[in-house]
């Protein structure tokens, strides 16, 4: 940057389109929350704290006799993340424990190349799975219509197998080696190295990947929708058909207008301050790290 | 129970989840391909016309409309995230802009695909009067793949060895010259790799372009003002709506074909990561 020659002028314009193009994600995000938050403001003002309950009762052609209550809906999105985090996460954690401790060397390609394909398969691929295959199946075992919470659960939990195998298997690697050496030497099996040096070390690593998935869980959406039924009322069986905040905002946008459209992006809203609640949580679980 | 039996409990059980993990994802991979590949490897599938009300119809203006969608957003997102990639990894200082940028892309990265298609909506389509288009599409998928395009281009750029830098500067190059004659070069493998990776993600994503782009067309979009279905949106949409009767050996096969593609960019990524690796272990030899 020294002199004032033509090339450091240079240096400085490009300087800055750079730095303009690096905010583009602060501009971005700010947008995405100014345009939420104002398409939302028409519902939350004509329909205050009716927006949280469960009654929703959309009117099509009068879209301000209606009543939006979202909390069905909330109640779906909670239930069916934590059922994908319930049977997602030991198996996620599980698997990248094999992945780094266990497995022989050749397994553990396969395995790595495998969980990069899971990543890969699109959502409405995985919803049309389930819908044909795991739907009728359990239908067929329960007696049911086969749709609701417990199917989306199974969904999701294959959904964020990659995030939180992935994200485990890096804060396992990330320990030093000393650790489970010493382990080891002390006369430990190798059970006891994971469960009581391993896994206590990497708890914070590993929690990030659990957060990260429950994110990927709460916003997701086609694979959701295609398996959870889309029935607008609140539900706690497994198998009855209830909706989630994503799946009723991608069903009703369609057809909605006036204070429908609006009340759908008041859910937006809702899961947009979740998942950064979220965002959040990560950022504290891995700063303490570094103070320590 | 004694340490020893334990230990062999655990290890059968970690086998067990690391096979059911794999299970899994085996199991899905063949139903689809079962269910759908010859389907979608029948000409007349892939370059026929969809039909609304009856049998036999293809889906050659969705694949159209998933590469046309592609091609846009990588337009877009290509020349963004690389020069925010190159400013956070060449110029930049670690600060309080340099820290409110990461949050804000890792904040992005985080949010949900149909936050990002209602915000799209309201954006493009409404108040820019775009309607249901290929660029509304593609300008929302731009901002949802930005931070995966940001993230691994900064990635392939930090890790060129600051000798090269080095030597550049000593001969007296700008900064500016450097990154284009010497960083961005060896950068590129990488860059690349991680481009393959976002083409499979646009060309799965549905969520965020069903009410940006559109769901059902009958022709192949020309304009990129033209409304499009792309492949993942039209999958979604024939299954929900269910008004073709033979919407099973649709969707059946448009998934086969989806995923085919999809596994094929992550097996170019793979393959370019990996060359990328042996390229930089055999200029680290150099060195």
């Amino acid at each position: 940057m020294k002199g004032s020659n033509g090339a450091g002028g240079r240096e400085r314009v490009i300087r800055f389109a750079l730095f303009a193009m690096a905010s583009i994600s602060i501009f971005s995000v700010l947008l995405i929350l100014l345009f939420i938050f104002k398409e939302s403001l028409p519902a939350i003002r004509s329909q205050g704290f009716t927006l949280l309950t469960t009654n929703w009762s959309p009117n099509v052609s009068d879209p301000s006799a209606g009543s939006y209550g979202m909390l069905a809906f909330l109640n779906g999105t909670i239930l069916t993340t934590l059922g994908g985090m319930a049977l997602g996460a030991p198996l996620g954690v599980g698997t990248a424990v094999f992945i780094i401790q266990i497995a022989p060397e050749r397994i553990e390609g396969i395995l790595r190349r495998g969980i990069e394909m899971l990543a890969g398969i699109p959502s409405v691929i995985i919803g049309w799975f389930g819908l044909t295959l795991l739907v009728p199946y359990i239908a067929r075992v329960t007696g049911t219509s086969g749709y609701g919470i417990l199917a989306a659960s199974i969904v999701l939990a294959v959904m964020v197998l990659p995030t939180v195998v992935v994200l485990s298997m890096e804060a396992l690697k990330s320990l030093p080696h000393e650790l489970e050496e010493a382990s080891l030497a002390m006369g430990a099996t190798r059970w006891q190295t994971i469960r009581h040096a391993l896994l206590p070390a990497a708890r914070r690593g590993i929690l990030v990947a659990v957060i990260l998935g429950m994110g990927r869980a709460i916003g997701e959406t086609m694979a959701v929708q295609m398996v959870v039924g889309n029935a607008r009322q609140l539900a706690f069986s497994l198998t009855e058909r209830t909706s989630t905040l994503t799946s009723r905002i991608i069903t009703d946008m369609g057809e909605s207008t006036g204070v429908f459209r609006s009340a759908l992006f008041a859910q937006g809203l809702v899961l947009l301050l979740l998942v950064m609640l979220l965002i959040l949580g990560v950022k504290l679980v891995s700063r303490d790290k570094k103070v320590k | 129970m004694k340490p020893k039996t334990a230990d062999r409990i655990a290890t059968i059980v970690f086998w067990l989840l690391g096979g059911i993990t794999v299970g899994v994802l085996l199991f899905i991979i063949l139903q689809i391909f079962g269910r759908g590949l010859l389907t979608a490897l029948n000409p007349k599938f892939l370059l026929g016309k969809p039909e609304a009300m009856k049998e036999g119809g293809g889906i050659f203006p969705m694949i159209i409309s998933s590469l046309y969608l592609t091609g846009l957003t990588l337009l877009i997102a290509l020349p963004v995230s690389l020069g925010a990639a190159i400013y956070l990894a060449e110029y930049s200082r670690e600060g309080r802009v340099t820290g409110a940028i990461r949050f804000c892309v890792d904040s992005l990265a985080g949010l949900p695909s149909i936050v990002f298609g209602i915000f799209g909506m309201t954006l493009f389509v409404i108040y820019f009067g775009w309607g249901y288009s290929l660029i509304a599409g593609a300008f929302t998928c731009a901002i949802l793949n930005l931070p995966t395009l940001m993230r691994s281009s900064e990635e392939s750029i930090r890790s060129v060895p600051g000798t090269y830098r080095e030597a550049s500067f000593s001969l007296g190059a700008t900064r500016w010259t450097t990154v284009r004659q010497v960083v961005l070069p060896s950068a590129t493998p990488g860059i690349l790799a991680g481009t393959m990776l976002t083409i499979g993600r646009i060309l799965g994503e549905s969520a965020a372009i069903v009410y940006t782009a559109g769901l059902f067309v009958r022709k192949a979009p020309t304009s990129p003002m033209d409304t499009a279905a792309p492949l993942a949106s039209y999958i979604w949409y024939a299954q929900t709506e269910a008004l073709i009767p033979d919407f099973r050996r649709v969707v059946d096969g448009g998934a086969a074909f989806l995923l085919l593609l999809v596994l094929l960019m992550n097996f170019l990524a793979r393959r370019l990561a990996r060359y990328y690796q042996r390229k930089k272990l055999a200029g680290g030899a150099d060195g």
